[in-house]
């Protein structure tokens, strides 16, 4: 596990803790919404601010609709280091 | 929030209403941030004041620039980390019958008063969802409920507003985030400075308190809506105008 995918994973679990769904297992391959995580539209939105807030941009923001933690991943591997950040 | 200084995020309070919004927070013990075109002399008495020392954030900012709107958000959440208030106040009003009003002054106007306060509206829930709640105030005004001879565009833009805080009041309730529109009358200020004397005589004879208002009327109403005390009013629109309207 590299780090950013560990920062995510520790987001979207910090994330579900808050919305009282911490027994709800993350996995890199569970869907965000539905029968997955179960995020609704504020927690996807929360999501979204917390990783522009941990990585100067996020997937949401950029306008993809990732459906799955590795979708996430996959998105910070080809912005990494560009620091591109919607407050900038 | 009153475990620590609250964050006032202000758009427009350099001068008339913003400025007596501003004070009133500064006057409360908060930490106020605010932006206008350019500073005035409120703005640069404030920024000398030793006792706001820490207390008091200004950026030369044009919000209908999404770019200036997002760097100056950025200021604020860098310097104190949440937003706890937002009051959008910034606005314009350019007047003239719809007939011969040009496309540029509507854009004015709209890219103003309403595109900007949705984007900088959206930087601010992002880091309010994260953080807990937070309290946002729209400024719109009576002519968004009783519409004025000559202020056409100017009336769509508050009554939009007015949508706007309902809708988000319905989107934002289960998070703790609170939105309310305030309606000011005609106020002493800048923006009443459209109307002639004789206009302005003529208000004042048909408010039933005799006189126009004064920022600080607005400001106390505002001050009563984002008391966290007050977490059940939201996707309201209160009317501050002498009882102009009622």
């Amino acid at each position: 596990m590299n780090d950013v995918q560990g920062t995510i994973l520790e987001i979207v679990g910090s994330l579900l803790e808050r919305a009282n769904k911490g027994d709800v297992e993350v996995t890199l391959d569970a869907p965000i919404h539905g029968d997955g995580l179960g995020l609704d539209s504020l927690e996807t939105a929360e999501l979204s601010a917390l990783l522009e807030d941990e990585f100067g941009t996020d997937p949401f923001g950029a306008g993809l609709m990732p459906e799955n933690i590795s979708e996430i991943v996959a998105f910070y591997a080809t912005v990494e280091g560009a620091g591109e950040s919607a407050l900038a | 929030m009153t475990q620590r200084p609250r964050t006032i995020l202000i758009t427009g309070g350099s001068r008339g209403l913003g400025a007596g919004i501003v004070q009133s927070f500064l006057d409360s013990g908060d930490r106020v941030a605010t932006c206008s075109r350019t500073a005035t002399d409120a703005v640069r008495a404030w920024e000398k004041d030793p006792d706001l020392e820490g207390r008091f954030l200004f950026q030369e900012a044009d919000l209908a620039d999404r770019a200036q709107a997002s760097a100056f958000v950025r200021t604020v959440l860098d310097q104190w980390g949440s937003v706890d208030v937002l009051v959008n106040n910034a606005g314009i009003a350019r007047d003239g019958v719809i007939a011969l009003f040009s496309d540029e002054d509507s854009d004015a106007v709209i890219d103003l008063n309403l595109k900007a306060t949705i984007h900088l509206t959206r930087l601010v829930v992002r880091n309010m969802l994260v953080h807990g709640g937070g309290r946002i105030i729209n400024i719109s005004s009576i002519v968004g409920l009783t519409g004025y001879r000559g202020l056409g565009v100017y009336s769509a833009t508050k009554a939009a507003l007015d949508g706007f805080s309902r809708a988000l009041a319905r989107e934002l309730g289960s998070r703790k985030i609170t939105v309310n529109s305030v309606a000011p009358g005609y106020l002493r200020t800048e923006m009443s400075h459209g109307l002639d004397e004789e206009q302005l005589n003529q208000i004042v004879r048909r408010t039933p308190a005799g006189r126009l208002g004064e920022p600080d009327d607005i400001a106390r109403a505002i001050q009563f809506l984002v008391d966290e005390r007050n977490d059940w009013l939201t996707g309201q629109v209160i009317v501050v105008d002498g009882g102009l309207t009622c």
